[in-house]
């Protein structure tokens, strides 16, 4: 997590707002020739001479650089975070106000799943996007949809339910709601995506046409639920969720790339709409770790899966391709 | 809103010592000495290191005022950014006091990396032929995040100008640097950086 050259990660602090260049005429500066000028004048009393200096002479008498005491270095560095970290992040169908969808965001159903796991280190990850429709194995809940788990016992349970399916420890979550995302992504100004087919889809109010663009919350939130119409159903809907996030992570990037201060407004933006349990300085470290992974590091991976029926309820059935996907995962193999 | 601040108290005090000095000078030396900033003769003292700060705040829905916490904040980050100058700058002259002093200002994680940086966020090799620096211009604006009424991280871009003076003359240092920074239970501590130093472009 170290970079050496010339060009710093991000853009040279300008001098701050307010603060004047040392050669101008500000009150530090006025401050500064009346200090000189006193100086000047007493210490030449005192050696018995007078001498007639004007302030703009002193100072450029001083301001002349006589040698070069360093040459110039640049340098950066992002946390160095071991091990691989594995983040859960849902999207509740509940908490969310403007949708009429009361309740406790983290009680809700989960629409949107997504595993993201990110190795520090080799500065890669895999976005795995599960259909929330998933007949998966619940502890305690018997086999029932992967989106029900919250319902049942809350962010934890949903952590087990995914700790049982995949074989990974999962170290953290991260909850938000429709209301959430809207919010999220309006408040840090849009995301910049890759939509990748035209999108007519009237149920989730999704009108979008192929290629990169900046969503704003609505485009966003209807971008990441729209699937009724959409040829690969639910698993296209899990992809275009995996490209949010990859978007978002984008446009952190650039923004932060422009003005550092943006983590703040990030970290703040999700300290307001996101239910975690990751203690706020691993938040702070993990996100200046994302800022340095590209989001072509990171491959966006829908689960293998195929529609089915049970007991009479339209589900997803995960493909022994996701079992070997969690496996590759498990060898530390993300790629 | 911005919140403005510095160190000025203090450095009128030593200004009134400075005065002194150069008098004492005065009349023991004679006035056909050359500027300080550009002799190779004794160093002149230290200056006052006066950190002129803009502080803003950004705090959750029913916390602190913005305002409120920008002033709660920022004679921290004033006694830090002061702690890291004086350990880049001030004492690291002569090379004798190690780093260990600036490298604890930096998060456990990110502390390695600082160690093999050290060019680029301080005075670095060049401290061992620098005998004295007498800091110049230093500014910062800086960013806080609240986290219910205390802060938990800020984003700090700190510009620092001073004037090192070496055995073969005087020149000036630079250090332009954007810092990500952690509130700890110990203060503020370094987490993520971008610096550079030596000559302006």
């Amino acid at each position: 997590m170290t970079r050496n050259g010339p060009a710093g990660r991000w853009s040279v602090p300008p001098p701050p707002e307010g603060a004047r260049d040392p050669r101008g005429d500000g009150p530090a500066r006025r401050r500064a020739l009346a200090w000189v000028a006193a100086i000047g004048l007493v210490a030449a009393l005192a050696a018995g001479l007078v001498v007639v200096v004007s302030p703009r002479q002193r100072a450029s008498a001083q301001d002349a650089p006589a040698l070069t005491v360093q040459k110039a270095h640049a340098g950066s560095a992002a946390p160095a975070l071991k091990g691989r970290i594995v983040l859960l992040t849902v999207g509740s169908d509940s908490g969310a106000p403007k949708f009429g969808r009361g309740g406790a965001v983290e009680r809700g159903r989960a629409d949107a799943l997504q595993l993201v796991i990110v190795d520090p280190a080799k500065r890669r990850g895999s976005v795995l996007s599960f259909p929330r429709d998933s007949y998966v194995p619940i502890p305690g809940h018997g086999t029932s949809k992967i989106n029900a788990a919250m319902a049942f016992g809350g962010p934890r349970l949903l952590v087990a339910t995914f700790e049982r399916l995949t074989g990974l420890t999962i170290d953290y979550y991260a909850v938000t709601s429709f209301d959430g995302l809207t919010d999220i992504v309006n408040k840090v100004g849009g995301v910049q995506v890759d939509v990748d087919m035209n999108l007519r889809d009237h149920f989730a109010g999704a009108f979008l046409d192929k290629g990169r663009q900046r969503l704003n919350g609505a485009q966003a939130l209807a971008y990441a639920r729209a699937r009724k119409t959409l040829p690969g159903g639910d698993f296209d809907r899990s992809r275009h969720q995996g490209q949010l996030l990859l978007g978002g992570l984008g446009t952190f990037q650039r923004q932060v790339a422009e003005d550092p201060a943006k983590v703040m407004t990030w970290l703040g933006v999700l300290r307001d709409e996101v239910k975690t349990d990751l203690p706020f300085p691993e938040l702070l470290r993990l996100a200046l770790v994302a800022n340095e992974i590209p989001p072509s590091s990171i491959r966006n991976v829908p689960v293998p899966s195929v529609a089915g029926s049970a007991g009479g309820a339209s589900v997803v059935h995960l493909q022994p391709g996701a079992y070997a996907l969690f496996a590759r995962i498990r060898a530390g193999k993300l790629s | 809103m911005p919140i403005r601040s510095n160190s000025k108290g203090r450095g009128a005090g030593i200004a009134v010592v400075l005065v002194a000095l150069l008098l004492a000078a005065g009349c023991t030396s004679g006035a056909g000495g050359q500027a300080p900033a550009s002799t190779a003769g004794p160093p002149a003292p230290a200056g006052p290191l006066e950190v002129e700060l803009v502080t803003t705040a950004k705090v959750p829905p029913g916390g602190p005022s913005a305002r409120r916490a920008a002033q709660q904040a920022a004679p921290g980050l004033q006694r830090f950014l002061d702690r890291y100058l004086t350990a880049a700058y001030v004492d690291a002259a002569g090379g004798e006091a190690g780093w260990d002093g600036l490298l604890g200002l930096f998060d456990t994680p990110v502390r390695a990396s600082a160690r093999k940086q050290l060019d680029a966020l301080s005075l670095g090799a060049a401290a061992t032929e620098v005998s004295a620096v007498r800091p110049g211009r230093a500014s910062a604006r800086a960013v806080v995040l609240y986290g219910g009424k205390r802060p938990e991280a800020a984003t700090v871009r700190l510009a620092f100008d001073g004037t090192a003076d070496t055995a073969q003359g005087s020149g000036r240092v630079h250090l332009r640097s954007a810092l990500q920074l952690l509130a700890t239970g110990e203060g503020w501590r370094i987490a993520a950086f971008d610096s550079r130093t030596g000559p302006p472009k």
